[in-house]
């Protein structure tokens, strides 16, 4: 079963949240991110361009032009290695546990396993970021030390950074999976 | 709960059998290691399992009977296999089926009829895991692992930990290889057998005599390095501040953890001997490579016929900066009594400095040539050995160094107090504070006669102290880098990053799942993947620990420092090494 | 991702109950949205702080949505929730003099401008005038066309550089707020002299204490000795300095006196230096900063409460040591002579002289027990001021101005230039039209609909009721959110 919806992110962007529901106990949610633009990409060429052209100018050294082709090069395959992601995904499975991919532009994918004994629960956050203050969805670990304390806060969807709305979707569907996983883990 | 089977890869075609591994009743999950083909005698099959249990520990047991359906269904096998739960009795016996075109399983958990929740078809996960590097690859963090001893519920070891540990342990049923006639036929991950060559046979022979000798030579060595002659005072003084020395006494450390006979016990032993193994090796091969350079084009003597000039021009330039100084530096008015004695005895300095490069310069090729040959101990050493050439070349400048900021020092530190003064406060050294004082007429008249005087001469003391601190600071840049360098080979884990990068699943961070597909009705399969570490990781956790102690100084407490006139240091100190 | 403030405890998983609607039983007036903005909060002590707290608490008592906002303090940053849902925002911007923000006017409009759309906002209400926070709120709650309150906590001179300066400012800042609210009539003066105000448009609403929380316990005293408490920031307001004048005068007269000072501060040297002259390390004991639950428990051991402030709006260490049952003597400066009756205080000049007789006249009571009992002083001082009492007056504060249009940016801009001087004036107006300019950008960059609304945690939507009992039911999932206080 598989369905996909539209959602912003809190810039206004737009995000698609696919849901794959492999099994009752086992979740996959797909938050993919618009690819980059032509448009930006563009631009920031352009910009790059004339700033090697008006440095060009004025010193006359064609040194210049060829380290800014080369500024672009490495600047864009580091973009797209390291800092864009295009799409994170949450596959949860009952009884294992929590995995986060992030795959880059590249290829590159990331990938976070919890194994569900470390998870103490799922739930949505307020944090200040940047000149903003958003809700984020955040896995609670247990400390292994402290049966009700929690050692380490880890939060999903990092990138994209989807509004409310779309973190209560995903927020309600995993908590149905914990839920459950609670009841027949103490029912034995 | 749900109910998890651990199933893995290279058993997917294998013909049908019994199903041998360990069940983990904490999590419900079940570890497949093995299945067990037709035909068998089912006493010589749990003769096999106790051996395995009595080597590994762990408790291996069938777990259930596994089906490939190559035909068409087969009534007869199909109901023979049910009948085998009678025969090895576990609770819950698994059935395991796969169809013919190898997308269609189905798993089935058969409890006895008393044990409650008996999971239904879709609530079984199929895991597969590649058993091959699973074995190999080691976690990280690594979990503590249990005694071997006591038995075998790893209790500490939770989650997939347990499937690891499982795998790891039962190593003993995967040594038999394909070309083993057994009375079991098994199948499961089979290394291609151990080529037998002499020369690896003969290296394995003369490892330990080898081991012998030189941890012997070694501890010679060391016993000679502790003798007496050197405690004496100069000697240990100097060995202390010169980084050759620490360096070389660094690499037998090394050398000594290389050949000693114990062998390692742990992974993270051996993984630390193999990365100091290849970090000397590549350590000596760039020495050797330098020397071939240095001892190949009278290069040395080149070198030689430009450090004494150079060191000449260095002398010549120091001392128009002082001339420069001793008039109007940038337009500055000096103080000219106090300037003039400063600069005299500066140039005085600089004049015994030259007469001794002098009377040095005819025996410099050949130190040089000595010298050079010390890079065939390996390239660090070479380089600690250039720093302290820089260090003994550029000590008029760091005697000009210590002269400017003790001078500078007394100054600040007058004026600091002489300023408490000024206010009516003191230091009270007992409580560590400022208090209020009240003073004569005299003992202000006086202070505040002094504080004037100070004030006064400050930009004289401040200048020559900024003028040589910068000079001082460009040496110590220069040895910082070399000394950089130098720990870069030494704590760089070349062995375990090169492992990352062509055996990625050794080094494991975790684990990764990927769905392969799920039907109705039929189990949800997954594929367990290795989740190779960080490189930045593998580098944190591996990294030999570097002998040169790194500057604890922050860059505003150096700066204080500096302010303060505080005398700094680039040379590694002995302190700072224990702690 | 710096400013993401990664709670240990974290606030509820709201989202999954704000569908229900809380029956919540209101009171007769309507229901506000109240911002309480200040520099000064928890885990930061003093008075404005407790009364920030307080007051809040007594509103989301009576029905209303409170948040508070205030800066980070140290690892605090972040959005925090303490009793019954007070949502507390640790901003993180940069701490400049005395735990009061830089302001540059305009850094902190798209963070605040944020927090009250999310929140709904409909009411501002900013404290204290040494806060630079206060005043940005109040600058930007003005342009985004809501309506403001102001809550003076202290007094000013007139005199010197510093307070001219101040003054101005606080004209131009409280010109075009719709209410002010003061803590004593001497305070009210004052404010409308300073900020040349509209004497109609400022309540006097005094504060509290929480008598519970401080109640005598006259065993605790040794009634051998006199014991004389002295609880302040030892700071040159609150007068130290006759402190360090009279301590070694009446210990010379009285053998059987001991001070007991609490609190910290930069003058706390001098006190050292004179316990050290006089060599009264036994007679008079420095505790250092006090927490505020422990103040109770050093109050009792005394029996007189000595306040030496040069300057001071309302007292609330006066009426917290009478409903100890200490006899308090306070010299007589701004609004000290309102906090208490004639009968339960001793008044003096600001001088060490005035001060010593004082005190003395304070001993000679005690010694020939003419003093009131203890538990007798609490009974009266409890009846005076109570939270409650504040909340109640300070709503309808809130309803008077929610009655009342805010002015219109043109409205505005007469204002300032017509009340502030013709260079302030103008300069202000300016810079108002310049944060409109940034405000009508920053809606343009982010639309108030980009902005989520956030779940209530107080007031008639509360979720808060809902939310506690049913983490109680999941085990205690997250921890107690109210642990945080």
């Amino acid at each position: 079963m598989e369905d996909e919806l539209s959602f912003s992110d809190i810039c206004g962007g737009r995000l698609a949240l696919q849901r794959r529901y492999y099994s009752p106990t086992c979740r996959e949610f797909c938050l993919s991110c618009p690819r980059l633009s032509l448009r930006s990409l563009t631009a920031v060429t352009c910009s790059v361009w004339l700033a090697a052209y008006g440095l060009f100018t004025l010193c006359e050294n064609s040194m210049i032009l060829s380290a800014a082709i080369f500024i672009i090069l490495l600047g864009l395959l580091g973009y797209l290695h390291f800092v864009k992601i295009d799409q994170e995904t949450l596959l949860i499975i009952d009884s294992l546990g929590i995995q986060m991919t992030s795959s880059y532009a590249s290829g590159k994918e990331s990938t976070t396993f919890i194994e569900m004994g470390k998870v103490k629960d799922i739930i949505i956050n307020e944090a200040i970021y940047m000149q903003k203050v958003i809700y984020y969805l955040c896995i609670l670990l247990k400390d292994p030390v402290e049966p009700h304390g929690i050692s380490q806060v880890v939060p999903v969807f990092q990138s994209a950074k989807p509004r409310l709305d779309c973190l209560i979707e995903v927020y309600r569907s995993c908590q149905e999976i914990l839920a459950h996983q609670k009841a027949t883990s103490t029912s034995p | 709960m749900v109910f998890k089977v651990f199933f893995p890869t290279c058993c997917t075609s294998a013909d049908s059998g019994l199903l041998v591994g360990r069940w983990v009743p904490e999590q419900s999950s079940a570890v497949v290691l093995a299945v067990v083909h037709f035909p068998f005698i089912p006493i010589q099959v749990k003769e096999l399992l106790t051996q395995v249990q009595q080597a590994s520990h762990v408790g291996v047991t069938v777990l259930g009977t596994w089906c490939h359906r190559r035909q068409g269904p087969e009534e007869g096998l199909g109901r023979f296999l049910e009948g085998l739960g009678t025969i090895f009795s576990h609770d819950p016996w698994l059935q395991l089926c796969r169809q013919r075109g190898g997308t269609s399983w189905s798993c089935k958990a058969v409890g006895q009829p008393m044990s409650p929740g008996v999971p239904s078809d879709d609530q079984v996960l199929l895991v597969f895991y590649d058993q091959r590097q699973v074995l190999l690859s080691q976690l990280h963090p690594p979990t503590v692992l249990p005694d071997r001893q006591a038995g075998d519920a790893p209790a500490s070891a939770g989650g997939l930990a347990a499937v690891f540990d499982t795998v790891a342990r039962s190593e003993v049923l995967f040594r038999s290889d394909r070309f083993d006639e057994g009375p079991v036929r098994l199948s499961h991950w089979q290394s291609e057998g151990v080529e037998a060559s002499i020369l690896v046979e003969l290296a394995k022979q003369a490892a330990g005599p080898t081991c012998m000798l030189v941890s012997w030579l070694l501890s010679l060595l060391s016993a000679v390095s502790t003798c007496r002659l050197f405690r004496l005072w100069p000697l240990s003084f100097i060995c202390s501040k010169l980084s050759t020395c620490e360096q070389v006494r660094h690499r037998l450390g090394h050398l000594s953890l290389l050949f000693s006979i114990q062998g390692a016990e742990t992974p993270a032993q051996l993984m630390r001997k193999a990365n100091v193994f290849v970090s000397v090796l590549l350590d000596v091969a760039l020495g050797l490579m330098l020397l071939a350079w240095l001892h190949g084009k009278d290069h040395i003597g080149q070198l030689a016929d430009t450090l004494v000039p150079v060191a000449d021009r260095v002398a010549e330039g120091l001392q128009h900066l002082l001339q420069w100084l001793m008039g109007a530096p940038a337009g500055l008015k000096m103080n000219r009594a106090l300037d003039q004695v400063l600069g005299r005895f500066f140039l005085y300095h600089i004049h015994l400095w030259i007469s001794y490069i002098h009377l040095m310069s005819p025996f410099i090729e050949r130190i040089l040539w000595h010298v050079g040959l010390s890079a065939c101990l390996g390239l660090t050493v070479a380089l600690s050995l250039l720093s302290d050439i820089i260090a003994l070349l550029t000590f008029h400048i760091y005697c000009f160094y210590v002269y400017g900021a003790r001078l500078y020092y007394l100054k600040i530190y007058g004026l600091s107090s002489l300023w408490r003064l000024f206010r009516g406060k003191k230091w009270n050294v007992l409580r560590q504070r400022v208090d209020s004082c009240s003073y004569d007429l005299d003992q202000l008249f006086i202070g505040t006669l002094l504080f004037t005087i100070l004030v006064f001469l400050l930009p004289t003391t401040a200048l020559y102290y900024l003028v040589f601190t910068l000079l001082r600071l460009l040496v110590v840049t220069v040895q910082g880098s070399l000394h950089l360098l130098v720990d870069l080979i030494n704590s760089l884990p070349l062995y375990s990053v090169g492992l990352r990068l062509c055996r990625p699943y050794r080094l494991a961070a975790g684990v990764k799942f990927r769905v392969l597909g799920h039907e109705a009705g039929k189990p949800l399969r997954l594929l367990m993947q290795i989740n190779p570490l960080p490189y930045s990781r593998v580098v944190h956790t591996y990294r030999l620990p570097s002998c040169g102690c790194h500057p604890k100084l922050s860059w505003s407490s150096l700066c204080r420092k500096l302010f303060f006139g505080e005398l700094i240091y680039p040379w590694r100190q002995k302190s700072c090494k224990q702690d | 991702m710096a400013a993401r403030g990664k709670d240990p405890d974290p606030p509820p998983p709201a989202a999954l109950t704000c569908a229900s609607p809380a029956e919540c039983s209101l009171s007769s007036t309507q229901s506000h949205t109240v911002c309480m903005v200040s520099d000064f909060f928890y885990p930061n002590m003093g008075g404005v702080e407790s009364h920030i707290y307080q007051l809040s608490q007594c509103l989301i008592e009576r029905g209303h949505k409170i948040i508070i906002v205030t800066h980070a303090y140290g690892n605090r940053k972040g959005v925090r929730y303490l009793t019954n849902g007070l949502k507390v925002y640790y901003l993180p911007l940069k701490v400049m003099y005395n735990q009061s923000t830089a302001t540059t006017l305009f850094h902190s409009l798209p963070l605040l401008r944020y927090i009250f759309v999310r929140e709904k906002v409909t009411i501002i209400h900013s404290h204290s005038s040494f806060s630079a926070m206060a005043h940005d709120a109040l600058f930007h709650g003005k342009t985004m066309g809501l309506q403001t309150v102001f809550t003076d906590h202290s007094l000013f001179g007139f005199a010197d550089v510093s307070s001219v300066l101040t003054n101005k400012l606080l004209t131009v800042s409280l010109c075009d707020t719709n209410h002010i609210i003061c803590v004593s009539y001497t305070s009210k003066e004052n404010t409308v002299l300073r900020a040349t105000l509209n004497p109609e448009i400022v309540s006097v609403i005094p504060n509290a204490v929480d008598p519970t929380d401080f109640t005598p316990d006259p065993f605790q005293r040794h009634d051998d000795v006199v014991t004389i408490i002295v609880v302040s920031r030892l700071v040159y307001r609150k007068g130290t300095d006759l402190l360090s004048g009279i301590i070694p005068k009446l210990c010379l007269k009285y053998p059987d006196l001991n001070f007991i000072i609490g609190g910290e501060g930069p003058k706390r040297i001098i006190l050292e230096e004179v316990r050290e002259r006089y060599q009264l390390h036994d007679r008079v004991h420095l505790l250092g900063a006090l927490e505020h639950k422990n103040v109770r428990n050093v109050l009792v051991q005394g029996h007189i409460f000595l306040n030496t402030s040069l300057t001071e709006a309302f007292c609330m260490a006066i009426l917290e040591a009478a409903s100890c049952g200490l006899q308090v003597v306070s010299t007589r400066v701004g609004g000290i002579p309102e906090v208490l009756p004639e009968s339960l205080i001793i008044l003096c000049e600001p001088s060490v002289k005035s001060l010593c007789e004082g005190l003395e006249k304070a001993i000679s009571q005690l010694k020939s027990g003419t003093l009131l009992p203890p538990a007798d002083i609490h009974n009266i001082v409890k009846t005076f001021y109570t939270w409650r009492n504040v909340a109640e007056r300070t709503e309808k504060v809130y309803d008077r101005v929610s009655r009342e249009a805010v002015l219109s940016m043109d409205k505005r801009l007469d204002r300032l230039i017509s009340h502030c001087g013709p260079v302030t004036g103008c300069i202000f107006a300016l810079l108002a039209v310049f944060n409109f300019l940034f405000l009508v950008f920053l809606q343009w960059m982010i639309p108030d609909s980009l902005i989520d609304v956030a779940v209530d945690a107080s007031g008639p939507q509360s979720t808060w009721g809902r939310q506690c009992s049913y983490s109680k039911q999941r085990d205690q999932n997250s921890s107690e959110p109210s642990k945080t206080r």
